[in-house]
């Protein structure tokens, strides 16, 4: 092994011949910093912790610049979570389960399937587009949006898969944005807003509803689906309900700009407009689910009757984030959006 | 269909349900009006050797790729339209040609067939502390490697939302590039804090600029991402498992490599296939823009940092950098002389003859010429 004065001597001979090395003086003086910065001043894509330059351009101009815009707690465990859980949609879908099934069965499960296609391009688009506008030094957010957008694309593969698969096909579009309260995800140029819009409703929302797959499903394909698009989806919940407990502990004097993105979601979730919620009321998906709950055309309020015990679970569930988040004082303050709170004591 | 003589029966007849719930014929067949909405109805998709791809579910109307797309309200290929929605989204990229490659189906498959876990699969424990030149040396190749990673994520990041849902192959590939963008990330900002170490320098970053602030397309993009900076990063890639010291440092090179290799089989297709199908002159334009791309390139290439700590990675110590350094110079020789051949394959006229001088330089054809004697 080279002694100091040995590797002295031999850096001296290396600058000699037209080396430069001063990098390397760099990289031996130089001590990795603790933790994120409060505040990035990263204009250059560099990675978190690496030694700036003085002579590179700025390009960065990244939006997202204060951590306590961006930031939760924990996400690299999530993020390695969302590295060990992928999935294939082609080989662990057990698709030679799939029968031929009523053609009423068969619609609602394709109309659900045409849904869900359509809701995971928003989820996709959506977290992508604040990948890049987030500066780098803020990386573990990157990364869970990133992981996000890779599992919403499994997700729009795989309702397309099943509704191609079994005789049916794709059905009616849905109408997602008319009739928005406030804001829409799509609109959301805030990242809190964005994720308390997507995280905490709209996938919430889904989240229950998928975690119910047994019932809507009629083969072991199906909830074969419903099973891992729910654990997938209850990793994009928590990347919302994180960082809402990071806002609510480190940036309190946002609770009630905050509160104010809660009352649109609420509202929205109340009375199904935004069409993201596929149980809401008056939805066409609502229809779909009600048949494949109950059994049938011919069963159809039966059906509807286990829809609106799903409601009231996806209220539940949603209460439990924003008591997990430190948001539930709305719940006991009456704040919060009265049609739910009637569900909610309903379902208690 | 049957669904079709479903409803019409349902229409003429009185539905017993409701009847029951008060709810009138009109309004039971409004009720279930959705179950007609299907431009195709009948399809099986038959899952193959491989499962049930992507490709697989190309059948009939579902599998017709439109040229372009007017539709701005992601609505899915083939689902049912319906009038008077608004438009959700102004999709810039919604022209078959401007993003569009056709294996974009396959490899998005395989992305998922052959994913992998860094924080598991790559045996941390077996990478000891190494001489302390070799150490930091590493750290700065890593550190170079993770910022072209992470250049990469917020370089699909400015586009995958602007790319139209006709196209969901393409977009759904991309994904799992991003994806594995962040993999790379993670692991070479790993690797480089590994045994206790810090980051090295950040990248020297022209071309990252010049990627970042394109926006003329996706196909310009693609040519810089997939053609220029591709080769580069494909190649320390492999030296880097040539010369890693150890199993884990090489399983890790090895496995990036097998994802850089599949993000440009797609990103050649597309150029490829944008050459082929925009008007005449495109590719002499993508020609024509090399001119100022190349000058961007060759400051980055004699920048000395990462091209030192790889001769110190290769020599294995500062004590035997020129040796290191000869094999680097025949790195960025290949480095070239690749990027020429994927240009030209793609349909761009890029040559010797027409190289940046500066950037020929690099071929070192007056070294190796015969002297004429």
């Amino acid at each position: 092994m080279a002694t100091v004065e040995s590797r002295t001597a031999y850096w001296e001979q290396a600058k000699e011949q037209g080396f430069d090395l001063s990098w390397l003086e760099k990289l031996r003086e130089h001590v990795a910093g603790e933790g994120v910065e409060e505040q990035s001043a990263n204009d250059t894509g560099r990675v978190q912790g690496s030694i700036p330059r003085g002579d590179v351009a700025r390009f960065g101009a990244y939006t997202f610049r204060t951590k306590s815009e961006v930031w939760a707690h924990n996400l690299t465990k999530l993020y390695e979570e969302f590295i060990t859980r992928q999935w294939s949609s082609a080989t662990d879908i057990p698709w030679e389960t799939i029968q031929p099934l009523p053609d009423d069965i068969e619609a609602a499960q394709c109309q659900l399937a045409t849904f869900f296609t359509q809701v995971e391009f928003i989820a996709s688009d959506v977290p992508g587009r604040f990948i890049s506008t987030m500066s780098p030094d803020y990386q573990e957010v990157r990364l869970a949006l990133l992981a996000q957008v890779m599992d919403e694309s499994r997700h729009l593969d795989v309702f397309r898969k099943r509704a191609l698969a079994n005789g049916g096909g794709l059905m009616r579009m849905i109408d997602s944005v008319s009739d928005v309260v406030g804001g829409s995800t799509d609109n959301a140029r805030e990242f809190t807003e964005f994720s308390s819009r997507l995280h905490i409703t709209g996938e919430g929302n889904v989240l229950t509803l998928f975690r119910l797959g047994e019932m809507m499903a009629y083969n072991e394909a199906e909830k074969a689906i419903y099973r891992r698009c729910a654990q997938d989806e209850a990793r994009h919940v928590a990347i919302g309900v994180l960082h809402l407990r990071y806002m609510n502990e480190f940036a309190p004097e946002r609770r009630d700009e905050i509160h104010c993105y809660l009352d649109e979601g609420e509202s929205r979730q109340a009375t199904g407009a935004g069409g993201e919620n596929p149980a809401g009321q008056s939805q066409l998906t609502s229809g779909a689910l009600a048949m494949l709950l109950g059994g049938g055309k011919d069963k159809v309020d039966e059906g509807q009757k286990i829809l609106m015990a799903i409601r009231q679970r996806q209220t539940k569930e949603y209460f439990q984030r924003l008591k997990s988040a430190g948001f539930d004082d709305r719940i006991h303050n009456g704040r919060v959006n009265p049609a739910l709170l009637e569900q909610y004591k309903a379902a208690a | 269909m049957a669904l079709e003589e479903e409803q019409q029966q349902s229409g003429e007849e009185a539905d017993p349900q409701s009847s029951r719930t008060g709810t009138s014929p009109e309004a039971a067949i409004d009720r279930f009006s959705w179950m007609n909405d299907t431009l195709e109805w009948g399809v099986r998709a038959q899952p193959g050797k491989r499962g049930l791809t992507m490709r697989d579910l190309n059948v009939g109307s579902y599998g017709e790729v439109p040229e372009s797309s007017s539709d701005m309200s992601r609505r899915p290929r083939g689902a049912f339209p319906i009038s008077g929605i608004p438009r959700t989204d102004l999709y810039a990229l919604s022209a078959k040609v401007d993003l569009w490659a056709d294996n974009a189906v396959d490899l998005y498959e395989e992305a998922i067939q052959r994913r992998w876990m860094g924080h598991l699969e790559i045996a941390w424990e077996e990478i000891t502390p190494q001489p302390y030149e070799y150490e930091l040396a590493m750290r700065q190749l890593c550190t170079e490697l993770a910022q072209q990673a992470s250049i990469e994520t917020d370089l699909i990041g400015q586009w995958l939302h602007k790319m139209n849902y006709a196209y969901h192959e393409v977009k759904t590939f991309l994904a799992s590039e991003i994806f594995d963008t962040g993999r790379h990330y993670t692991i070479f900002r790993h690797r480089a804090l590994h045994n206790g170490g810090s980051l090295g320098l950040e990248s020297a970053g022209q071309f990252n600029r010049r990627m970042m602030e394109t926006r003329p397309g996706w196909t310009e993009v693609s040519v810089f991402l997939y053609l220029v900076r591709g080769p580069l990063t494909l190649l320390l890639y492999r030296f880097g498992e040539a010369y890693a010291r150890n199993k884990a440092d090489q399983l890790l090179f090895r496995k990036c490599m097998e994802d850089k290799t599949r993000h440009m089989a797609y990103g050649m297709a597309h150029v490829r296939y944008a050459v082929e199908n925009q008007p005449e002159g495109f590719g002499l334009g993508l020609s024509n823009l090399m001119r100022g791309v190349e000058r961007d390139l060759v400051r980055d290439l004699n920048d000395p940092v990462l091209w030192e700590a790889l001769a110190i990675i290769i020599g294995g110590s500062v004590e035997n950098i020129a040796g290191g350094m000869a094999v680097v110079e025949d790195l960025k020789q290949r480095y070239i002389e690749d990027y020429l051949r994927r240009m030209q394959w793609a349909g761009i006229n890029k040559t010797e003859a027409n190289l940046s001088p500066d950037l020929a330089v690099f071929l070192r054809r007056e070294e190796t010429a015969p002297s004429g004697d």
